[in-house]
């Protein structure tokens, strides 16, 4: 059974291809086939965050319009066996999209046997992101945790319980998954920022993951290597959870308060 | 806080009519004055005061307490007397002694608002009557509510009224045609439920609300935590910038009374 989840959140910069990337790579790493796909036609990025870019031969819009097969555009990972790449087209627009094309693609890529299939949405509410989400079982809104974050996510809830397939055909609810990133434990307990408790009591659902503020996801994705794989980083273990979460685990919230300094923190300014 | 709302680096002498000829002329700015008062009209920034009620104690304990977050802001500020929310008019005493007591709390009052009695007032305080101050939000007058209506005799038989059970998310709308809407979850920020009917809402309020779209002046809204962005009754309605403290969160209803939105908390 082929899973469809879409990574959405309607504001641009919240984090859902560095989400994406990192939530495709936790599934390979537990062994499930994962397609993802980056629905951002025009404006790709996934492909760079996957360090796949020069890789790049033929795209979801060239599958779509039948340039080429799905196994001609799909990008096999270098560092996990089941995990694979669609890429955006950088030089058409999104009206080149189309819902049987889509349709078709995901038709294929359940046939092929695949476990996951991640949609990485564009911002906004347009064609890509409706695309994204039209064919989706579940999906991942992504928030940060400030009030015009909150509002669109709001609004792309909206959207996802009634402008779906699912939603359409009367075929039981989307899931619907809450995951904060660029989450400050520090600026929430002074107050500048919105808390886990704030955002899940405005929008009403509960948290499949909470991604902290770090150094870390930058320097990945300049490298090309999705955030999950640096094992040294909190980020990596907040998506960890995620992942399990998301394959019904349940594991507490980590990284929501702010750590405790030490003695010698405190008296050396650690 | 007094500062007129004048550009000075552009001020020109104002046309002024010469004594001798009556004509209108423009003055040079360094010609001599001939006059001995000039009369010239300007805006300035006065402090409202709206009164809810005489008592010298509890009005000193309130002006003290806000004038301590910003004394230079208040200092020697000069202050205008609303009385329009009193419950009955206040004799000249009282109001005496409150001009003391906001003295007392560093500001100074220079006039009585119009409305109520404020005329023959400022007549015996020797004060002046301010018109038609804006007041940028309308207070929301919280009153008891009066028993709705009556239903007719024989009523039709009504459509029963719609559920909503799903949250009503940003940029969604839900309309209940010719019945009631009951939401039984969220309106979130920038979302819209009406109803031609009443709408009752037994999750937070946080968008917008109508309830007797087409013109059912009866329709009341009835909502568990308010915090609407926006009310409205049969096409009466009221944006709130700020919701009001004592209606924030709590149980309220809305009803229509001629053509004033009237509002109360439920349960008291």
């Amino acid at each position: 059974m082929t899973e469809i989840i879409v990574v959405t959140s309607g504001k641009g910069g919240v984090g859902k291809t560095t989400t994406s990337a990192s939530l495709a790579c936790g599934l390979a790493r537990r062994g499930k086939k994962v397609a993802v796909i980056d629905f951002d036609i025009g404006l790709r990025n996934l492909d760079l965050i996957m360090g796949c870019e020069r890789r790049v031969v033929y795209d979801f819009v060239n599958v779509i319009q039948a340039e080429c097969t799905l196994r001609q555009a799909l990008i096999k990972d270098k560092r996990l066996d089941t995990l694979y790449v669609l890429a955006a087209s950088q030089t058409r627009d999104k009206e080149a999209l189309s819902s049987e094309g889509v349709r078709r693609v995901f038709d294929e890529l359940t046939a092929d046997g695949f476990d996951f299939i991640i949609c990485d949405s564009p911002a906004g509410i347009e064609k890509g992101a409706h695309l994204a989400m039209y064919f989706a079982d579940r999906a991942v809104v992504v928030v940060n945790p400030e009030v015009s974050s909150v509002r669109d996510s709001d609004r792309i809830l909206g959207l996802l319980s009634s402008k779906t397939l699912r939603a359409e055909q009367g075929n039981g609810q989307v899931k619907e998954h809450l995951l904060l990133t660029r989450y400050s434990p520090k600026r929430v307990a002074t107050g500048e920022m919105m808390s886990v408790g704030d955002v899940k009591e405005i929008l009403g659902l509960d948290v499949v993951g909470v991604v902290p503020e770090s150094v870390d996801v930058l320097a990945a994705s300049n490298a090309g290597i999705p955030v999950i794989l640096n094992e040294n980083s909190d980020v990596s273990r907040a998506y960890e959870d995620a992942v399990a979460r998301l394959l019904g685990e349940t594991v507490p919230l980590r990284f929501v308060d702010e750590p405790k300094k030490g003695l010698f923190a405190r008296m050396f300014g650690g | 806080m007094s500062a007129l709302p004048v550009d000075c680096s552009r001020y020109r002498e104002p046309a002024v009519y010469s004594k001798n000829d009556g004509r209108l002329m423009n003055k040079p700015a360094d010609a001599p004055r001939e006059h001995a008062v000039e009369i010239r009209f300007g805006q300035v920034g006065l402090v409202q005061l709206r009164l809810h009620t005489t008592d010298p104690g509890s009005i000193l304990d309130e002006l003290t307490g806000r004038t301590a977050t910003a004394p230079h802001f208040f200092e020697r500020t000069a202050a205008c007397l609303d009385l329009s929310l009193l419950a009955k008019p206040p004799s000249v005493e009282e109001i005496r002694a409150v001009v003391e007591i906001v003295r007392r709390a560093g500001m100074l009052s220079v006039g009585l608002a119009q409305g109520g009695a404020s005329d023959a007032l400022a007549q015996e305080l020797e004060m002046p009557v301010f018109s038609h101050i804006r007041a940028p939000n309308k207070p929301v007058p919280v009153v008891q509510a009066p028993p709705a209506v009556q239903a007719a005799p024989a009523p039709e038989p009504a459509l029963p009224a719609l559920m909503q059970h799903q949250p009503v998310r940003s940029g969604q709308r839900v309309y209940a045609r010719n019945r009631d809407l009951i939401v039984i979850a969220t309106v979130a920020a920038g979302a819209e439920v009406m109803a031609d009917g009443c709408v009752h809402i037994y999750g937070p309020l946080r968008g917008r609300v109508m309830a007797g779209v087409h013109g059912d002046t009866e329709a009341r809204v009835f909502c568990q935590a308010f915090n609407a962005e926006l009310v409205s009754i049969s096409g009466v309605f009221r944006v709130f910038e700020t919701i009001p403290a004592d209606l924030a969160g709590v149980p309220v209803q809305a009803w229509l009374a001629g053509d004033d939105l009237r509002f109360s908390k439920i349960g008291e």
